[in-house]
């Protein structure tokens, strides 16, 4: 396949939520920024479209959308929104309520999932330490278990909508180390409620963008966890964690592209209009060379995320073996978009001059937002290893 | 409850632009939409047979094969069967011929309460087909409505005119063309509604399905083509004319016949 050909259903369904996001969402976004939260009202205007666990089962409340959908959603939600922080609460909601209907226990999936869906409470991820990133494998936190449900113990750092889970309920799938002596084959995936869960304590961070979303770390001190929440098998958590983090890379890159587009179009109208020397900035070669570049770069980034999309739900849906195209799509998609979309987001600052360097202008929402992409369920650096590693093999793996 | 919607395929005319030397229309490129007027219309539809405790939409597009999508909305919004005039032997056609084809197809499908429209489509202005079906289908008509309730075995429309409104009462069965009250805000079918639309009956019919003369249908079958589409002329500047109505008549019939209109 060269490239990804929308269905006729796709896209009639991304007209429709363009629109609806203009009319529903977009106009709650300045009362967010102020109070730098997302508005019960967006979250309701977002749950009314069935935005939330978009890839949940209709068994579960969910409308069972695939993995495409999910990245129309994320694409869309980046364009409309310039600071991204509903397309953050978005795409983690979406990519953990996914492994979460996949993997988790009868019980806990009807008890929690039917909410997500109705957007009345959070599901997020939780694997990040102050020391552990990329290297899952050396992460602190423990889950032991006892007679009738596990402990846990330890901290987690930059973690998403922790204020959000403790505001609507819900929680994060977490990921924590059972079998001490197992390494990546020791850890056990599974979901820890936060709100009024004693013995678990928030922090929050100040980051640099997507103001309306939290970030921040929470500690666990002998958290008691229903063994219900339990998600996959015991001691197999590192290899289910990943089925997460390849949704939520694909649906960045849609995030990224959506952002960076209508970064372009604000641009555009700029250059079109702005006059120096006697012409429309837009009729110089330098800002022209600029713009096809990176119009160029974002529709080639494009078409590798919804080719990713597609073939993970082959994957995930069909039993499809192409484990390697999934990986290195998505790994390609996750790798290159956030830094283009962040080139042409600068670019486009700067054809609005002085402008472009101010609070008011939107484009700058979406410069601090995306620059957080590079980092986020997987950084730039994991994703050249992971590229690497499919074109070489394993045996190649330099960190074991 | 039966009511017939008739919608179309238009391009979306707040992205079109006029090429500056023919003063015509650029549609390529255009993204297509459902008429705004016809959206209210099907969204009217499910109100009332909603309201009616249940009953039949037949949502009815005449248009390329690509206008299927309207038809998809409109089942998206609540219509539960579609169907799609496509043939060669409607092509061309002018306002006449389209509301020939549209009735011969509402007649097709048997006994309707209402039939409802657009009051006119936002690329061609006319707003004549929903008129011209009333007269080929024999029933009332109520044009410019944007509100009704049933009443029994009869509609009662709110038509706007010139002054303000006017209230109308209607036997059914009944075509009313609608406008969009000021506050009407389009839905927007969520995904559930678009997918379960995918699964309704939606039909292609051609000229032999609506037992058509081809003759009488299409290019063939117009009365009038269309020869030039154009924006007026930007003028520079106005002339205002200032006095009584004898003195304004006149100065205006000087600078008329000046003009060489007569």
């Amino acid at each position: 396949m060269l490239s990804y050909e929308f269905t006729e259903e796709q896209d009639m369904f991304r007209q429709n939520l363009r629109e609806y996001l203009q009319k529903k969402v977009a106009p709650h976004l300045p009362k967010m920024e102020e109070k730098q939260e997302v508005q019960p009202e967006i979250i309701k205007a977002m749950a009314d479209f069935e935005l939330f666990g978009p890839c949940v089962t209709e068994e579960y409340g969910g409308p069972g959308m695939d993995m495409v959908m999910a990245g129309i959603i994320g694409e869309e939600l980046g364009r409309n929104d310039p600071t991204a922080s509903t397309a953050v609460f978005y795409l983690v909601d979406a990519s953990w309520s996914h492994v979460f209907c996949r993997y988790g226990k009868e019980e806990a999936k009807k008890e929690i999932l039917p909410d997500v869906c109705k957007g009345k409470k959070y599901c997020g991820i939780a694997t990040t330490e102050s020391d552990v990133g990329s290297d899952l494998a050396n992460m602190k936190m423990t889950i032991k278990k006892e007679a009738d449900h596990y402990i846990v113990n330890g901290d987690k750092n930059y973690i998403s909508g922790l204020r959000e889970a403790k505001q609507m309920g819900g929680g994060h799938v977490t990921l924590a180390r059972q079998d001490l002596a197992a390494g990546a084959r020791g850890m056990t995936l599974f979901f820890l409620p936060i709100k009024d869960n004693p013995g678990v304590t928030i922090t929050t961070d100040r980051e640099l963008g997507r103001e309306g979303m939290s970030t921040g770390g929470f500690n666990c001190n002998k958290v008691k966890v229903p063994l219900k929440y339990l998600i996959g098998e015991e001691n197999k958590g590192f290899y289910i964690v990943h089925e997460g983090y390849e949704l939520a890379r694909g649906i960045i890159a849609c995030v990224c592209v959506g952002a960076a587009m209508k970064s372009l179009e604000n641009g555009m109208a700029y250059i079109k209009q702005r006059k120096a020397f006697g012409s429309p900035i837009g009729k110089y070669e330098a800002i022209q060379f600029q713009l096809a570049e990176d119009y160029t770069k974002l529709c080639m980034v494009r078409d590798w995320a919804y080719k990713a999309l597609h073939y993970y739900t082959k994957e995930a849906r069909e039993g499809a073996k192409i484990r390697m195209q999934v990986s290195k799509y998505i790994a390609m998609a996750k790798l290159y978009a956030p830094l283009w979309a962040f080139d042409a987001i600068n670019h486009s600052m700067q054809w609005q001059g002085a402008f472009g360097y101010t609070w008011e202008c939107p484009d700058v929402k979406a410069f601090r937002a995306i620059r957080s992409f590079t980092l986020a369920e997987g950084s730039t650096e994991i994703m050249h290893l992971i590229i690497a590693r499919e074109l070489l093999g394993k045996e190649f793996i330099a960190y074991k | 409850m039966r009511i017939a919607v008739c919608v179309k395929q238009v391009p979306d005319t707040t992205e079109v632009k006029v090429d500056p030397k023919t003063g015509t229309l650029i549609r390529e490129g255009v993204p297509s939409i459902i008429n705004p007027f016809d959206q209210y219309a099907v969204e009217e539809a499910v109100r009332l047979r909603d309201a009616a405790g249940g009953g039949e939409i037949v949502a009815i597009s005449m248009g390329p094969p690509q206008a299927r999508t309207v038809l998809i909305h409109s089942l998206a919004l609540g219509a539960d069967r579609g169907i799609l005039l496509c043939d060669r032997g409607f092509a061309g056609a002018d306002t006449w011929a389209t509301a020939l084809s549209l009735s011969m197809a509402i007649k097709k499908l048997g006994e309707f309460d209402m039939v409802l429209c657009g009051m006119q489509a936002i690329d061609g202005d006319t707003a004549q087909v929903g008129p011209e079906m009333a007269q080929l289908l024999g029933i009332p008509q109520i044009t410019y409505v944007d509100k009704v309730e049933i009443d029994g075995k009869k509609v009662v429309a709110r038509k706007t005119v010139d002054e303000g409104y006017e209230m109308l009462e209607a036997r059914m069965p009944v075509l009313l063309t609608f406008m969009t009250p000021s506050d009407f805000v389009p839905t927007n079918p969520p995904f559930s509604k678009i997918s379960k639309a995918q699964k309704k009956p939606l039909e292609t019919w051609g000229v032999k399905e609506v037992d058509g003369d081809p003759e009488k249908l299409g290019l063939k079958g117009s009365f009038t083509t269309v020869t030039k589409v154009y924006s007026p002329m930007k003028r520079e500047k106005a002339v205002m004319l200032e006095g009584g109505t004898d003195e304004l008549a006149k100065k205006l019939a000087d600078i008329l016949a000046k003009e060489g209109f007569f």
